[in-house]
């Protein structure tokens, strides 16, 4: 894979395709966009791309139904597919059909940001140590499900540790709440008050008492970054 | 129109047609029965007349025959009976006719009703014996069967006239029920012409009969009720939708008027604006979400095996902390492995919705209890708090959509909340009940209840 990860676009409305290529700019990747479905399907089996962010109603057809199209024709990609099919249900049927990540129209320019930058991360992540991910002193051990930092264990619930292990999968990269919603809780939708900022307040508490210095980070605006060293991503 | 003129005409000549084709084939079996009697009677009259000749006969043979027959023709006219005995050179020797009728051979043989049979004589029909006597005496008795006749023809022109005055009369009848029945019809079709030309409030005037057309009529009438309610009702959410919707589009309008100077005011500036958007995105969210739950209501597709015991902890959990928080006393209490032919994601939301609701409007030192429990054919779903309750004025009202007490309209929220519920629970057949508490709200939703899938594979 070459420093600049190149990214399809397949989007008809011109003007969020432009904001889309904006996100992946700001991102270092270099964006390439196609107007409608055949277009798509046709460029994705011509070059290797990271990833392909997929609109659904398409002049041609439906996005998730290319998926299978792409990969048929050998592309590796990890697929977004951001849609005006926003709803719970058309996001279980788009991540069935083979997306591996699914954002709603209209959505925030930072979660845009956060999702792709996720995939990119899980795009070039080398393998992990089966069971051991471990940031300087903060060690997590996957099989035992403990958490230790330096020689302390701290004490986690169940959920506390998913948590813990999804933010380490993605250290240093913005995560957003309805990330952690999905991937932690398996919910699709947005609660009316904000029930994950508090458990992620608690873990983050527990996590500053051992460690002595913040260990999750608010990014304003858009969610949390988990970045053990201080060091921010 | 012209198929109603047709459905007309083919009632009236229905009618009419039964009407006739019955009334002629009583007539006809009338005329048959007479026809038979008459033939029977002509015949017994006949066979006595014989039997009594036979009986002189058979006495002094054809002297006493001759003067039987001689005085039975002095007083017979021959279009009543034919008396004729012949000589043995065929000369008359007593008889109401002087020659014999032709073509009636005399058979050989005792004088009796053998052989009779019906014949022409002078233009009249007869039915007769004819016998060559012992010694060649020809012999002919016959009665004269033109009263019968008469009598015959006199019904059949009877029945003639009955019959065209009954198809007179059928027709109008038939006329007559096709006039009330269509008529009544076209009441109906004109209501519903009007209806369909934009008059939802169009009724039929007057008073309903207590018949079909009355029941049809109350049907109709009820059908247009419920229209006319639930067009109401859309007209009242597209009304409220404009309004919500105009809310915060107002207040970003009015933020950005604001210009703010510095980088740090267009930054909180931009976060304000954003999370506007957001709430107007989320009421968007909800109305789809209810009315995609609305539409799915009473279909099986889409719904697969849910372990409800399971999801009703995941969520209780999720918002435990959150109720810790706000200095609530918060319990649980849920009966494992209880499962449910649902949708995860709903039901997750449909609970959601209800502990926000209730952490929302509880303060410090209230209590909220979630229940899960079997209670025969359903799983009970109960979440209980001891907060403020529901606003009287709502009372009601409160699973319509944005419904919401004045009460409350300082706390956040758009009153979609218990209307999703509402519209998650009828998607899954469940039934939504508020049982009577001391103080607080509380909200019962009864889930139909599945057998644990048998080998099914834990969720991931």
């Amino acid at each position: 894979m070459t420093d600049t990860p190149r990214i399809l676009i397949v989007e008809d409305d011109a003007e969020t395709a432009d904001a889309i290529a904006a996100a992946v700019r700001d991102l270092g990747g270099d964006p390439v966009i196609m107007r409608n479905w055949a277009d798509g399907v046709q460029a994705a089996s011509l070059a290797r791309f990271a990833v392909i962010v997929m609109d659904r109603m398409l002049p041609g057809g439906d996005g998730v139904d290319a998926i299978a199209k792409m990969r048929a024709a050998g592309s590796k990609a990890l697929i977004l597919v951001v849609s005006a099919l926003g709803r719970a249900a058309n996001k279980i049927e788009g991540l069935e059909k083979g997306a591996d990540d699914y954002l709603a129209k209209p959505f925030d320019p930072d979660e845009l940001r956060a999702r792709l930058r996720a995939l990119l991360r899980r795009n070039s992540m080398t393998v992990l140590d089966n069971d051991m991910l471990a940031f300087g002193d903060l060690e997590i051990r996957l099989k035992a499900r403990t958490l230790h930092i330096g020689r302390a264990h701290v004490a986690l619930s169940p959920k506390e540790f998913k948590l813990i292990t999804y933010f380490a999968r993605n250290a240093g990269e913005v995560v957003t709440r309805m990330q952690l919603l999905e991937h932690v809780w398996n919910l699709h939708f947005d609660p009316q008050t904000n029930v994950v900022d508090v458990h992620v307040g608690r873990l983050r508490r527990k996590l500053e008492a051992a460690a002595g210095r913040p260990v999750i980070h608010t990014e304003r605006g858009e969610g949390y970054v988990f970045a053990p060293d201080g060091a921010r991503g | 129109m012209i198929r109603q003129r047709s459905a007309m005409l083919r009632l009236t000549l229905a009618v009419a047609g039964g009407i006739i084709l019955l009334s002629l084939g009583a007539m006809a079996l009338q005329y048959r029965s007479t026809q038979k009697a008459l033939a029977a009677q002509d015949r017994a009259t006949l066979a006595a007349d014989v039997a009594a000749f036979a009986a002189f006969y058979d006495q002094r043979r054809i002297i006493a025959l001759r003067e039987a027959i001689a005085f039975r023709a002095a007083t017979t006219p021959p279009d009543q009976a034919l008396f004729l005995l012949q000589g043995k050179a065929g000369e008359p020797l007593a008889g109401n006719i002087e020659t014999w009728p032709g073509d009636l051979p005399a058979l050989v043989g005792g004088l009796s009703m053998d052989g009779a049979r019906s014949f022409q004589h002078a233009a009249q029909p007869y039915l007769g014996v004819a016998r060559m006597l012992p010694g060649g005496f020809p012999l002919l008795v016959a009665r004269g069967q033109g009263q019968s006749q008469a009598v015959l023809d006199a019904l059949a022109r009877n029945i003639l006239w009955v019959g065209l005055a009954l198809c007179l009369v059928a027709l109008l009848a038939g006329l007559g029920v096709a006039r009330v029945v269509i008529g009544r019809i076209d009441h109906l079709n004109a209501l519903a012409d009007r209806v369909a030309a934009g008059d939802l409030g169009a009724r039929l005037p007057g008073p309903r009969s207590d018949d079909e057309f009355g029941r049809l009529e109350r049907h109709v009438h009820q059908m247009l009720d419920r229209i006319q309610n639930l067009n109401r009702a859309t007209h009242r959410l597209s009304d409220a939708i404009a309004h919500e919707l105009r809310t915060p589009l107002n207040r970003i309008l009015q933020k950005l008027d604001r210009a703010p100077v510095d980088s740090e005011d267009r930054t909180a500036l931009r976060d304000e604006v954003r999370a506007e958007m957001r709430g107007a995105i989320r009421i968007f969210d909800s109305l789809l979400d209810i009315s995609g739950a609305e539409a799915a209501s009473g279909q099986a597709p889409g719904l697969v095996p849910v372990d409800l015991s399971q999801l009703v902890e995941e969520v209780g959990e999720l918002y435990e902390p959150l109720a810790e928080d706000g200095g609530l006393t918060y319990r649980i209490e849920v009966a494992p492995d209880l499962w449910v032919l649902g949708d995860r994601n709903l039901i997750a939301q449909c609970l959601s919705n209800l502990l926000d609701n209730a952490i929302k409007f509880c303060g410090p030192g209230d209590a909220i209890t979630t229940t899960l429990a079997q209670e025969g054919e359903r799983h009970l779903m109960e979440v209980r708090d001891t907060g403020p309750g529901l606003p009287d004025d709502i009372d009601g009202l409160a699973f319509e959509r944005f419904t919401r007490g004045e009460r409350d309209r300082a706390v956040a929220g758009h009153g979609l909340g218990l209307a999703l519920v509402q519209a998650i629970a009828t998607r899954h057949g469940a039934r939504l009940t508020r049982p009577k508490v001391q103080k607080g709200f509380a909200i019962s939703i009864a889930w139909p209840k599945m057998a644990r899938p048998p080998d099914l594979i834990d969720d991931p």
